[in-house]
């Protein structure tokens, strides 16, 4: 599926959704806008996905506007042209839950998952912005780090914490997912993007609250590549990011158990998430964002569906 | 009595222990370490086996350093310092060398015997911190063994020695024994010479003179003997007839000694058979020559001995000499066509008066030169021939390639302009001296191999011969001058050219422009530029033990018998073996430069390569130097007086240099490093065995990680 992925985003142009690329760009903003841009000129304006627009009003053509947007058959009248402006339907609250714990630090090539989770937000934020819903943004690790509160103005807001986040110290669950169903009391689209190395029981017990409170919830695992195959060859001291406690590990003789574990692991998440309506999806920081923005409008569309 | 070292300096080598641990806890820890996200999961696959696996690790990791501990522990020459040695050796431990005589004269009665025993003595004479060296000398000296405090050692060196066939040289031993004692670090030399002090062995001029404060303490073993025959020349006359070469051997024999006359038989063997027997009756003190009959030489190498029946001193009692078929030197003369008739008359008879039949001749008249002319031939007369530009080219390649010519200028010779460097200058007009009633040879070079026989007094008389006319000659700057007329003008000159010679002779070899060939001198003269100008080296049938002989040149083994071009083969050859008589062998191996054999036996030495078995290999006899047989006595005080210098006082106690010695002396005495040796190789062989299971035994295992 990433391999068709990443065909399809290279046949449409979709190459500035590759990570390695937008890694190089370093204002988040036009990162953003070059995502989402990028995702929705290879959707081709599909009429399946995307969102229903009541309209609002018309104003007057100015240079630059996308001529698609006139309206012709008042062109026709008034012989004059026109931009139709629509008034989103949806007016919600949208808060991407970013974990910026030490182990999102991690890389095994170009793009960190920290960086790749900084993308996807700032690309879902701009995105949702482009629907006019209220952005925010809570950053965690072992507590909140920053919060920045839905707001249809607190765009740049996102984007400016987003661009400074580091990770740097260990990560939990439980205090910062307390902390942020006790502030975001009004529903609204939560994103959580983490790497989620807890045990399964206690990483529901600390989201499924979320969705208790109304929220909908979308749960984004970022994960290396390496961490998903565990390539390593050498006999050496693994070092744990966060903990720094180190363990001697011929990856030969562990690496098909490591495997097991961890598909074991994704599996029992994305189970549960599942049975939870909560949609969750696996992210390899090697491939590229629109699997996640696809995972991401698939979402919203089944949840304005159940709406 | 406490454990110490004799270089602690090495023991800083036990810091190599921490080498690998220091290697172990780095690669763990810094240079293989990865940093992952979580180790959630990989702690949740167990891993006992690694607990398992570090102890293991670590018993090997012990093993290791053991070992290397051990190792550096030997380095660093560990002993146990017994204080009750300090005090032996009052006055400072020796440096004892002992020249062990082991000429043929030793072999005399029970010499020998009573020698080893004395030196024996020596050695078991030693202190505790005396070292003591071993050198065997006849004419040239021998180190077997250097400073050792050992006296099982000095003992079995002493084993290995046996009487051999050189002369007595006191020289090289004690400039042999000299160096020993200047280069050693103990307080006081000591230089035990046993020997039969034999006068023939030191003349007093050696200029050897022995460390200060040394010691010569003379042993004399000497046993006297009633008398001594002894066999002291072989001549081989040669003779051919019909073809054959025979040989008749006369033997000088002497009595040294003695009483009334005794009948002495003398025994000739032939490859070693005996096929004559004479007997001459001596008197005390008397020699005599014995002829044998002429035998038949037919085949080459043929040993011969002449064997007088064994006495005391059996060296001496027999002459060894190998002999080969001769081959004719063949002599062309090219007679020129306006010659006189008679022009070669003189030379060709003398050259065929030979009773060995040394020279093969033909003569042919013409002028020029044919190929067939040089076909075979040693030597090329040209006498009063004229020579064209085609001949001299034949004449260059015949003398580049070892040919001999002499150029007899008479009044009709000629020689082409372009080929004037095959003489030794330029040939001029005729030179009339018959107003002046002749000249005469003024100058003659008697260094010169033509007149070397000649040199001594009543040897042969030039004087006597007068030159009437001669050919004018301008002498090359190359050129030698050999002879010179009392005017001043080229009598003879020679030039080489490549491998060969020529020699110009600027008169006739007739009677017309000189009467040299009337002259008794003549006929060896004509012998003597013949063998000259054939290359061929002098015979000799036998060396003298203690010479050497160089395999790799070829003048050399062509004196010792051999053919030119065995002799060649041999010299080019790459590798050779050296049989020598008592049944050793060497090999001589390829390489550039000289190959020497050293001729140390008396009989015969076979050379050949190696893996042949021809059937008469070459042979080489090996006689004693009769000079060893005087038994003229040195008295050794002469000796000691000539090479010891004033006693010095040496310091009271012992120096530091004595505590010092002692330490090694008793270290190498323990020598416990050779048990710790052993220990480390022994860890290391079992940390291989041990690391080799736990290898195999991990590679079973699953889900294991190292530590």
């Amino acid at each position: 599926m990433a391999a068709h992925a990443r065909a399809r985003a290279d046949a449409s142009g979709g190459r500035f959704l590759d990570p390695t690329v937008l890694a190089r760009i370093e204002n988040l903003e036009l990162l953003a806008r070059t995502v989402v841009d990028g995702f929705l000129n290879g959707l081709h304006r599909s009429p399946y996905l995307g969102f229903s627009l009541d309209f609002a009003e018309h104003r007057p053509y100015m240079p630059g506007d996308d001529i698609r947007r006139i309206d012709w058959s008042l062109f026709g009248r008034t012989d004059r042209h026109y931009i139709k402006l629509f008034e989103a339907e949806t007016n919600a609250n949208f808060v991407v839950l970013l974990d910026v714990s030490r182990s999102l630090s991690y890389t095994s090539h170009s793009v960190s998952k920290l960086d790749y989770a900084r993308y996807l937000a700032a690309a879902l934020t701009f995105f949702s912005h482009r629907q006019r819903d209220r952005v925010g943004l809570v950053t965690f690790d072992h507590e909140i780090v920053d919060y920045v509160p839905p707001s249809m103005k607190h765009m740049e807001t996102v984007l400016h914490v987003l661009d400074r986040a580091e990770a740097r110290r260990a990560g939990a669950l439980a205090a910062p997912m307390l902390t942020i169903a006790e502030r975001l009391r009004r529903k609204g689209i939560l994103v959580l993007i983490s790497d989620f190395y807890e045990e399964v029981d206690a990483i529901m017990s600390q989201v499924l609250p979320l969705r208790g409170r109304g929220h909908d919830l979308i749960v984004f695992h970022v994960l290396d590549p390496a961490e998903l195959e565990f390539p390593f060859d050498e006999a050496s001291g693994f070092e744990d990011l966060e903990t720094g406690e180190q363990i001697p590990v011929i990856p030969g003789r562990l690496r098909e158990d490591y495997r097991r574990l961890v598909q074991r692991h994704v599996a029992e998440l994305d189970q549960r998430f599942s049975s939870n309506m909560v949609d969750y999806r696996v992210l390899d920081t090697s491939q590229p964002l629109d699997l996640a923005l696809f995972a991401y409008l698939s979402a919203r569309e089944r949840l304005s569906r159940i709406r | 009595m406490s454990l110490t070292f004799l270089v602690p300096l090495f023991l800083l080598g036990v810091a190599g222990i921490a080498v690998p641990v220091v290697l172990h806890l780095t690669r763990r820890q810094r240079k293989q370490v990865v940093m992952f996200p979580s180790l959630m999961f990989l702690e949740m696959i167990p891993f006992q086996e690694q607990r398992r696996r570090r102890i293991q690790h670590w018993l090997l990791l012990s093993l290791r350093a053991l070992a290397l501990a051990l190792l550096a522990v030997a380095f660093a020459r560990p002993f146990f310092d017994d204080s009750e040695l300090t005090g032996a050796g009052a006055g400072g431990p020796h440096e004892v060398v002992v020249l062990l005589d082991r000429s043929y004269s030793m072999a005399i009665g029970s010499q020998w015997d009573r020698a080893v025993r004395e030196a024996r003595a020596v050695s078991d004479g030693l202190g505790p911190l005396d070292r003591a060296s071993l050198v065997v000398f006849s004419q040239g000296a021998h180190v077997l063994l250097r400073s050792t405090s050992d006296p099982a050692r000095f003992r079995g060196a002493l084993d290995t020695v046996s009487v051999g066939s050189g002369t007595t040289r006191y020289g090289p031993a004690l400039k042999v024994a000299q160096t020993i004692l200047e280069e050693s670090r103990l307080p006081s030399g000591r230089v035990v010479l046993v020997s039969d002090f034999q006068r023939v062995g030191w003349t007093g001029d050696e200029g050897v003179r022995l460390p200060a404060g040394s010691e010569v303490v003379p042993v004399v073993v000497r046993d006297e003997i009633g008398e001594n025959i002894q066999v002291t020349d072989v001549a081989l006359l040669r003779q051919s007839s019909s073809g054959r070469e025979r040989v008749t051997p006369t033997a000088r024999v002497a009595r040294r000694g003695g009483g009334g006359p005794a009948e002495v038989s003398l025994a000739l063997e032939l490859d070693g058979q005996e096929i004559q027997t004479r007997s001459v009756r001596l008197g005390a003190d008397g020699a005599a020559s014995v002829a044998f009959a002429p035998f038949t030489l037919s085949v080459p190498h043929t040993r011969g001995t002449v064997r007088v029946p064994a006495d005391d001193i059996e060296a001496d009692d027999a002459r060894h000499f190998v002999v080969s078929p001769g081959r004719a030197t063949s002599v062309v003369i090219v007679h020129g066509a306006r010659a006189n008739q008679d022009a070669s008359l003189y030379l060709r008879r003398a050259l065929e008066t030979s009773d060995e039949g040394r020279f093969r001749v033909r003569t042919r008249r013409g002028d020029g030169l044919r190929p067939t002319d040089l076909q075979d031939t040693d030597v090329l007369i040209l006498n009063d021939a004229r020579v064209d530009g085609a001949s001299a080219e034949l004449l260059r390649g015949f003398v580049e390639g070892g040919g001999g010519v002499l150029v007899v200028l008479g009044e009709s010779a000629s020689w082409p302009a372009s080929a004037t460097d095959l003489l030794p200058g330029i040939v001029g007009p005729v030179q009339d001296r018959t107003d002046s009633r002749g000249g005469r040879l003024g100058f003659i070079e008697y260094g010169h191999p033509v007149f070397e026989v000649f040199q001594g007094p009543r040897s042969g008389d030039f004087s006597g011969a007068r030159f009437f006319r001669a050919r004018g000659f301008n002498a090359a700057d190359s050129a030698q001058i050999v002879a010179r007329f009392n005017d001043g003008s080229v009598a003879m000159a020679e030039v080489r050219l490549g491998r060969g010679r020529v020699l110009v002779w600027t008169s006739t070899l007739d009677a017309y422009w000189n009467d040299l060939a009337l002259q008794p001198v003549f006929l060896p003269f004509a012998h003597r530029v013949s063998d000259y100008l054939s290359g061929k080296a002098d015979v000799v049938p036998w060396f003298t033990a203690g010479q050497v002989l160089n395999l790799a040149d070829p003048g050399a083994l062509e004196a010792a018998g051999l053919a030119s071009p065995e002799a060649a083969g041999i010299a080019e050859s790459q590798e050779q073996v050296v049989l020598a008589p008592s049944g050793g062998s060497v090999r001589i191996a390829a390489m550039e430069g000289p190959r020497y054999v050293a001729l140390e036996e008396r009989g015969f030495y076979v050379i050949r390569p190696p893996g042949v078995d021809p059937e008469r290999p070459f042979t080489i006899a090996v006689n004693v130097d009769l000079s060893e047989s005087s038994r003229e006595v040195l008295d050794p005080s002469e000796l000691v007086a000539q090479v010891t210098a004033p006693m010095v006082d040496a310091p009271a106690g012992p120096s530091f240099e004595a505590v010092e010695l002692r330490r090694e002396d008793q270290e190498r005495r323990q020598s416990l490093w050779r048990y710790l040796l052993v220990g480390a190789f022994a860890l290391l062989l079992l940390e291989t065995v041990l690391s080799n299971w736990v290898s195999r035994r991990t590679v079973g295992t699953p889900g294991a990680a190292t530590g």
